[in-house]
């Protein structure tokens, strides 16, 4: 298993059935959609990670559609087109809208195979810094409490040292008064904010 | 990649430290070699010690700016940590503008906003955003939201306003993220009217300041980290300088300025710190 769905929309009947034989053999999960409105139905009901899809399908829906409806619900789904050579401008017109890539017919499957290895690949990095980031944010979030408690604590010692210095210093009341007035500060201690 | 050596890790740390105020640490060696070894081959240079003479030898500067782009880091987020952005949309703005409203409804309400190491422009942007939405009707107010840093590079893609997926990932709710910006293929482009709203800057924390005057609010997060102790009391103490009297400065959720700079005081809200000077 690969661990990576990939939804085939193609309404060519046998180029679907022939991707998805190779696909599985691969160890991808594969999803069939006959066209464009069929895609759209399945699209929002189950994870995939891949769409690979024809350019031109019948309907209103066409492989641009199925790209945009993708990327609506996330931005995370790559889109790979297929098309015939004389439409590589609209496919290059696709890759500015967010597609992954595109593949000219007739489909070369080695072509294909390494284009999703490559797109599972950014996939595991990407999961492995959202991990890595996550960590790196219970830390500091975990460090920044402590770090605020200490910060704030010491600047409230700061600040009764300086009273008890103003007291120590205050030549108008009696030395005795002074040290009753430092030990009270002092007894206030267990009132700091912790 | 090109090794380096225990005398060029002390020649060019002390370098760095001098154009950037950066202190690397030279026990960590590969960290020197992956960000600098590309810039040494590209250069045709076959040492550290090459790169370092000829960087400090040329009169453009172009080298000494790609070490720079190169050392400092640039990972920051859009509402990196959110609360000090609570902090600023709760408390910090809603009390400055209260003390800085003119009694006069002809005259506009002046802000001054840095963000004193402002790496690809996230944080600036952020507060951008945050103001926008607090203040539908911006025409009564001055608001001057500065972003500086020492990277060129950083500098330049801050102004751009342009973003990668990578760096748009975390962070960022996706109701703003349509609001605010613009998508081009695997790219997000901040929107003009949140652009025209900063401005973005090169600067040497490690300099005199210049001419910034002083700001109301002052964002400090997580660049004194790559400073020493002094350049860290030097830099506060500036900071200090440049804040008005009864300005925010806010620091990095796990910075302290104990010991750092007595001038100012810690005072909680919530679950943020902020600091104002004594």
């Amino acid at each position: 298993m690969r661990n990576m769905t990939i939804l085939v929309v193609d309404d060519d009947p046998v180029i679907r059935r022939m991707l998805e034989k190779r696909l599985e053999k691969e160890g991808y999960e594969v999803l069939l959609a006959e066209d464009g409105y069929q895609a759209r139905k399945i699209l929002p009901q189950q994870h995939i990670d891949v769409v690979l899809t024809d350019l031109m399908m019948p309907g209103s829906i066409g492989g641009i559609e199925v790209l945009d409806i993708a990327k609506k619900i996330s931005h995370d789904i790559e889109v790979i087109l297929i098309t015939a050579h004389s439409s590589v401008d609209t496919a290059v017109e696709a890759m500015k809208k967010g597609a992954a890539d595109y593949l000219e017919k007739p489909i070369n499957f080695d072509e294909l195979f390494l284009r999703l290895e490559k797109i599972a690949n950014v996939q595991s990095i990407m999961r492995n810094a959202q991990d890595l980031s996550q960590a790196m944010d219970t830390t500091e979030s975990a460090a920044a409490v402590t770090i605020q408690n200490l910060e704030i604590r010491s600047a409230e010692l700061q600040e009764r040292m300086d009273s008890i210095e103003a007291i120590l210093r205050d030549d108008l009341i009696t030395p005795y008064d002074r040290i009753d007035k430092v030990f009270d500060l002092l007894a206030a201690r267990d009132n700091l904010i912790t | 990649m090109l090794k380096i050596s225990p005398d060029e890790l002390k020649l060019v740390a002390q370098y760095i430290h001098d154009i950037s105020g950066i202190y690397l640490d030279q026990s960590k060696s590969y960290l020197f070699e992956t960000r600098l070894g590309a810039i040494a081959t590209e250069h045709g240079c076959s040492s550290y010690k090459e790169l370092y003479q000829k960087a400090r030898s040329e009169a453009s500067k172009i080298i000494e700016r790609k070490i720079i782009d190169a050392i400092s880091t640039n990972e920051t987020l859009f509402f990196r940590d959110k609360a000090p952005f609570e902090l600023l949309q709760h408390k910090l703005l809603p009390e400055l503008i209260d003390a800085r409203t003119p009694n006069s409804p002809a005259l506009k309400t002046n802000l001054k906003i840095w963000s004193a190491a402002s790496s690809t422009g996230q944080e600036l942007y952020s507060i951008a955003i945050i103001i926008k939405e607090m203040l539908p009707d911006m025409s009564k107010y001055a608001i001057k939201l500065l972003g500086t840093d020492i990277s060129d590079g950083a500098v330049a893609q801050a102004s751009r306003g342009k973003y990668n997926k990578f760096e748009m990932e975390r962070g960022l709710p996706g109701d703003k993220l349509q609001r605010y910006f613009t998508m081009f293929g695997d790219s997000w482009t901040i929107k003009d009217d949140i652009r025209a709203m900063v401005q973005f800057r090169k600067l040497n924390l490690m300099l005199p300041f210049g001419g910034l005057g002083k700001f109301d609010i002052i964002f400090c997060r997580n660049v004194a980290i790559y400073f020493t102790l002094p350049d860290r009391q030097k830099l506060f103490n500036k900071i200090a300088d440049s804040l008005a009297d009864d300005g925010y400065l806010i620091i990095g959720s796990t910075e302290s300025l104990t010991g750092i700079c007595p001038r100012f005081i810690p005072k909680r809200h919530l679950r943020s710190i902020f600091y104002q000077k004594k």
